[in-house]
C-alpha cells in the first residue's frame, strides 16, 4: 500500500528519477531536454473597472500586460513581485481558470483558450493548480476523501475507472501516503489539520489528477517558518517523482532562489527581467529586480545595510505610468539625470545575452559592482568584499587568518571573473564595493547595556 | 472587561531592577477554554534597558503575542488569566495598576502597532482626526493644537504633504501608509516603549524596508525603546540589538543579537536559522524541523522542543532551565549547554556552525 509505482503519471516524456535521496533537485533537471511545454505569447488580462448608475465600464485594471515567456518541461519557472504585479493572474490565466483578454497560451502547441468541451477537460487534468490559503481553499462541509475525490470523479472515464467509489478511494490514500499523510485521514474534515497538513491536502489534490503542470500560487507563504520547508521540501521531492513542471508564484526571493531553474519578475503587470536562477541573483540588470533583492532583510547581523529604499507605493495597474511603468520609482533613472525615454518609450523586453532578458532601456549601465554595493547580502558582494580583503591580507601580511569573518573557508575563495572586469568600468557615480565587510560593532553608541531572561 | 489582581501592593521591585524599563519575570498567561487550560506563556521572563530594542522571534502559538497583550492588559479575564509573574515598567508592577492607572501607561509611556493596520484604524474618521484624539487623550492639549500635533506627527513618519494626508480616511491609504499612520499615532504621546507585534508582515517587502528603516530611524531619534515581535530571524537581524527566542510559551534563547543569530546555542534557534532557503541550500535538501509546534494540551514533558530535536537524549525528559552561556545576558534552555555535557554540545557546535555558514557565510 505504500508503493507509489502505479501512480507514475502516464504520458510523461521523461522518466522520473525515482526519488533519490538527496538528489540534486533544481539545476540540472529539464534542462537536458528544451521542450517547451508553456508558451505564453503576449498575454493580456484586463479586468473591467465598473462605475456609474448603469455599471458601465469606466476603466480597466492592467492586471497582466503582454507577457510572453515560454516554460520547459520539468523546469520550474519562478515568479516574483509584489501584490499586485500580477503574479497571481497571469497564473490563473495561464490554466485558463480566467479567461485571457488578449493573446495566447500554447500547452504542449495547442492553444489553451481556443479548446472547448471534451479536449478542454482533457486539458485541465493536466494543469493543475496549488493555493495560497490552504483554510479557504478546502471545503470545509466536505471530508478529505471527496476533495481529493472530486477532481478525479469529474475527470472519471472508462480507462482510469475513477468513477468507482473504491477505485478513487484506493487513488486518495495512495496520494495521501505520497504527500506525507496517512490514509486514514481521508475521512476527516479540512478543520481537523494544522495549516501544513492542509496544504499537503491542496497539493494531494492537485497531484491526484497526474497533472504535468502545476501553477504553485504562493503556496508556503501563509505557513510558520519551520512548515514552510518541509512544504518546499516535498515540492522539490514531488518534481523529481512525478516529472512535474512548475509554475511557482512568490513574494518570496529567497523561496524562489531556492525552488527555480529560472526567474521572472513582474512589476505592475508586465515581465521587467527573466534569467537563469543565478543569473538573475547574481547579475540582476533590472533596476527593480536590483530594489527588490535589496529590500530582503538578511539574517546576517553583521549587513545592517543602507538599503536602497524604493521611495512610494507601487502605482495603480488602472493607471499605469507611461513610458517604463517603473519610472516614477526608478532609482537609476534618478542617477542618471532623468532621460527622457523612460517617460516616454515603453522599453522593449530585450535579450542582453545567455537568455537574460531585461525590460530597460538603461540596463548596460548596471555593472556588477554597482549590484554589490546596492545589495551586500548578494553572493556575488560576498566575494567581491572577500576577494578585497584577502588581497588586503596578502598586501599587509602573509596570513588572511582572522580577516574574514565566520565563513572563510578556503573552497568558497572563487574567483568572480565577470565582476572583476566589471570593477574596472564603474559608473561616474563612484559605485566602489565597500572596502571590507564591516562588522557592526555590537555596542554601538545608541545600544545601552541590557540583559534579558533573569530566572 | 480588564480585572486587577489581588496582589500585593508591591513600591518598588523587591529584587534590584536598577536602570531597566521593563523587567518581566515569571509570566505566566493562561486560557481557561472548554477543552482545559492552554498555557499560552509559561513563565517568560524578559529585561529592557531604557531606549534599546529587544526582537521576541517565535512561530505561531509560540506566546509572542500574548506576552505583549498581557503587558498591555489588553486580554479579556476570563478566559485569560495571568497565572502568576511580574511586570515591572518603570518601577511599577502593571499587573498591581488599577484599570484606571493602566489606561494612563496604556498609548502614553507604552504604545503598541499591530499587524494590521485596517483593523486598528476606525474607518469612519480621518487619520489626523484619530491621531488628534490619541493625543488629547494623553496630553492636556487645545484641540487645535492636537490637531497641529497630528500633522507634525504625520511629518515625521515620512508621509508627504501632511496637511493633505491627516484629511484622508484609512480606505485612501496604501498598506504602508496606514502602518505609518499606526505609528505616527503610537510615537505621538512620546512613549517610553514601542511594542512592534508583527508590523510588517503583511506588506510587501519594499514597503517592509520603508517601515524597518522608519521604525529604526525614529526609535534612534527618539530614544524610545522598542520590543518587535516577529517570526522573522531577518527582520530581528537587522533592526534590534537583543532577541530572545520563545517556543511553546517560553523563552528558549536570549542573546546580543549577533550571538543568537552568528552562533545559535539552542537547537531551536539552529533549525529555525537552517530552514531560510536561499542560494547557499539550492541542490540540497532544505533542512526542515521534523514534527510540529506540540499541542497545548498535551505538551510533552521535560523540554518542550525535544520531540523535534535532532539532539534529544534521555535528560531532555527533565525541564532545563534558562542556563547561562558566558554572562548573564546569553543564556539557552538547552541542557546542551550544561557545563558537564561537553562531548554533546561539541557536536551540536559542529552542526551549528555548519548552519550558520550555510546561512549568512
Amino acid at each position: 500500500m505504500s508503493s507509489v509505482d502505479p501512480m507514475t503519471p502516464a504520458g510523461t516524456a521523461s522518466e522520473a528519477p525515482a526519488g533519490i535521496p538527496g538528489a540534486v533537485p533544481a539545476s540540472g533537471n529539464g534542462h537536458s531536454d528544451d521542450e517547451i511545454l508553456v508558451d505564453i505569447r503576449h498575454l493580456k488580462k484586463y479586468f473591467p473597472i465598473q462605475g456609474g448608475l448603469l455599471r458601465r465600464r469606466i476603466g480597466q485594471v492592467y492586471a497582466v500586460d503582454d507577457v510572453s515567456l515560454e516554460i520547459r518541461r520539468g523546469e520550474t519557472l519562478g515568479l516574483v513581485g509584489e501584490s499586485g504585479c500580477g503574479k497571481t493572474t497571469l497564473g490563473r490565466t495561464v490554466i485558463r481558470l480566467l479567461p485571457a483578454t488578449d493573446g495566447q497560451v500554447l500547452f504542449e502547441g495547442k492553444d489553451v483558450a481556443s479548446l472547448e468541451g471534451r479536449a478542454l477537460k482533457k486539458m485541465r487534468r493536466r494543469m493543475q493548480i496549488i493555493f495560497q490559503d490552504p483554510v479557504s481553499s478546502l471545503n470545509p462541509r466536505m471530508p478529505v476523501s471527496d476533495i481529493i475525490g472530486e477532481g478525479l470523479l469529474a475527470q472519471a472515464d472508462h480507462q482510469n475507472g475513477w468513477g468507482k467509489r473504491s477505485v478513487r478511494d484506493k487513488r486518495v490514500g495512495d496520494y495521501l501516503e505520497s504527500v506525507g499523510l496517512r490514509r486514514e485521514y481521508s475521512r476527516r474534515y479540512p478543520h481537523e489539520f494544522s495549516g501544513g497538513q492542509r496544504q499537503r491536502i491542496g497539493i494531494a489534490r492537485a497531484l491526484a489528477l497526474e497533472p504535468d503542470f502545476i501553477v504553485c500560487d504562493e503556496p508556503v507563504s501563509a505557513l510558520d517558518v519551520s512548515i514552510q520547508s518541509q512544504i518546499i521540501n516535498l515540492l522539490v521531492d514531488l518534481r523529481e517523482r512525478f516529472g512535474l513542471t512548475y509554475l511557482f508564484v512568490a513574494h518570496n526571493l529567497s523561496v524562489i532562489e531556492y525552488i527555480s531553474d529560472r526567474v521572472g519578475v513582474m512589476y505592475l503587470g508586465k515581465l521587467v527581467e527573466l534569467a537563469d536562477v543565478e543569473e538573475l541573483y547574481r547579475h540582476p540588470r533590472h533596476p527593480y529586480t536590483i530594489a527588490l533583492l535589496s529590500a530582503v532583510p538578511h539574517p546576517d547581523p553583521r549587513i545592517r545595510k543602507k538599503r536602497l529604499v524604493l521611495a512610494g507605493d507601487v502605482p495603480s495597474p488602472a493607471n499605469p505610468p507611461s513610458g517604463c511603468r517603473f519610472h516614477t520609482r526608478c532609482w537609476l533613472r534618478e542617477r542618471l539625470g532623468n532621460p527622457e525615454n523612460c517617460e516616454t518609450i515603453d522599453p522593449e523586453f530585450r535579450d542582453i545575452g545567455n537568455g537574460h532578458r531585461v525590460a530597460c532601456h538603461w540596463a548596460e549601465q548596471i555593472t556588477d559592482a554597482g549590484v554589490a554595493e546596492l545589495v551586500p547580502h548578494l553572493a556575488l558582494a560576498r566575494e567581491l568584499r572577500r576577494q578585497e580583503a584577502l588581497a588586503a591580507a596578502s598586501a599587509v601580511a602573509p596570513q588572511p587568518a582572522q580577516e574574514a569573518p565566520v565563513s572563510a573557508r578556503p573552497e568558497e575563495k572563487v574567483a568572480v571573473t565577470a565582476s572583476q572586469e566589471a570593477a574596472t568600468q564603474l559608473p561616474e557615480d563612484g559605485s566602489v564595493p565597500p572596502a571590507s565587510e564591516e562588522p557592526v560593532p555590537a555596542s554601538d553608541e545608541s545600544a545601552r547595556p541590557m540583559a534579558e531572561g533573569s530566572s | 472587561m480588564l480585572n486587577r489582581r489581588p496582589a500585593p501592593v508591591r513600591q518598588q521591585p523587591p529584587q534590584s531592577s536598577d536602570g531597566l524599563l521593563l523587567d518581566v519575570r515569571n509570566l505566566k498567561t493562561y486560557f481557561h477554554v472548554m477543552d482545559g487550560v492552554v498555557k499560552a506563556v509559561d513563565g517568560v521572563d524578559l529585561r529592557l534597558a531604557p531606549g534599546s530594542t529587544l526582537g521576541i522571534v517565535g512561530e505561531s502559538g509560540s506566546g509572542k503575542s500574548v506576552t505583549a497583550l498581557t503587558m498591555m492588559r489588553l486580554l479579556e479575564i476570563p478566559p485569560a488569566e495571568v497565572a502568576d509573574g511580574e511586570i515591572w515598567f518603570d518601577g511599577r508592577d502593571l499587573l498591581t495598576l488599577t484599570d484606571e492607572e493602566m489606561r494612563g501607561v496604556r498609548g502614553n509611556d507604552i504604545a503598541m502597532i499591530f499587524q494590521e493596520p485596517m483593523t486598528s484604524l476606525n474607518p469612519v474618521f480621518t487619520v489626523g482626526f484619530q491621531i488628534a484624539e490619541a493625543v488629547r487623550q494623553h496630553q492636556h492639549v487645545s484641540k487645535k493644537e492636537a490637531w497641529n500635533r497630528a500633522i507634525e506627527a504625520v511629518r515625521l513618519v515620512g508621509m508627504s504633504a501632511p496637511e493633505r494626508r491627516v484629511k484622508q480616511y484609512p480606505h485612501e491609504l496604501s498598506g504602508g501608509m496606514r502602518q505609518r499612520v499606526m505609528i505616527a499615532m503610537a510615537l505621538s504621546s512620546n512613549p517610553k516603549l514601542l511594542i512592534a507585534d508583527e508590523p510588517t508582515t503583511a506588506l510587501d517587502v519594499t514597503i517592509q524596508a520603508q517601515i524597518l528603516e522608519l521604525i529604526r530611524d525614529l526609535q534612534q531619534r527618539t530614544d524610545t525603546a522598542l520590543m518587535l515581535i516577529t517570526h522573522d530571524l531577518s527582520v530581528v537581524a537587522e533592526t534590534v540589538q537583543h532577541i530572545a527566542v520563545m517556543y511553546a510559551g517560553r523563552v528558549v534563547e536570549t542573546g546580543k543579537v549577533d550571538d543568537v543569530l552568528l552562533s545559535p546555542q539552542h537547537p531551536y534557534t539552529q533549525g529555525l536559522l537552517s530552514s531560510i532557503p536561499g542560494e547557499k541550500k539550492r541542490g540540497k535538501e532544505l533542512s526542515a524541523i521534523k514534527g510540529v509546534v506540540p499541542n497545548p494540551f498535551r505538551m510533552p514533558v521535560g523540554c518542550k522542543f525535544q520531540p523535534r530535536c535532532p539532539f534529544q537524549w534521555s535528560r531532555c525528559e527533565e525541564e532545563p532551565g534558562l542556563i547561562e552561556i558566558g554572562g548573564p545576558e546569553r543564556r539557552s534552555r538547552c541542557w546542551l549547554q550544561a557545563p558537564e555535557e561537553t562531548a554533546r554540545r561539541e557536536a551540536y557546535e559542529v552542526a551549528a556552525m555548519a548552519t550558520v555558514a550555510d546561512v549568512v557565510g
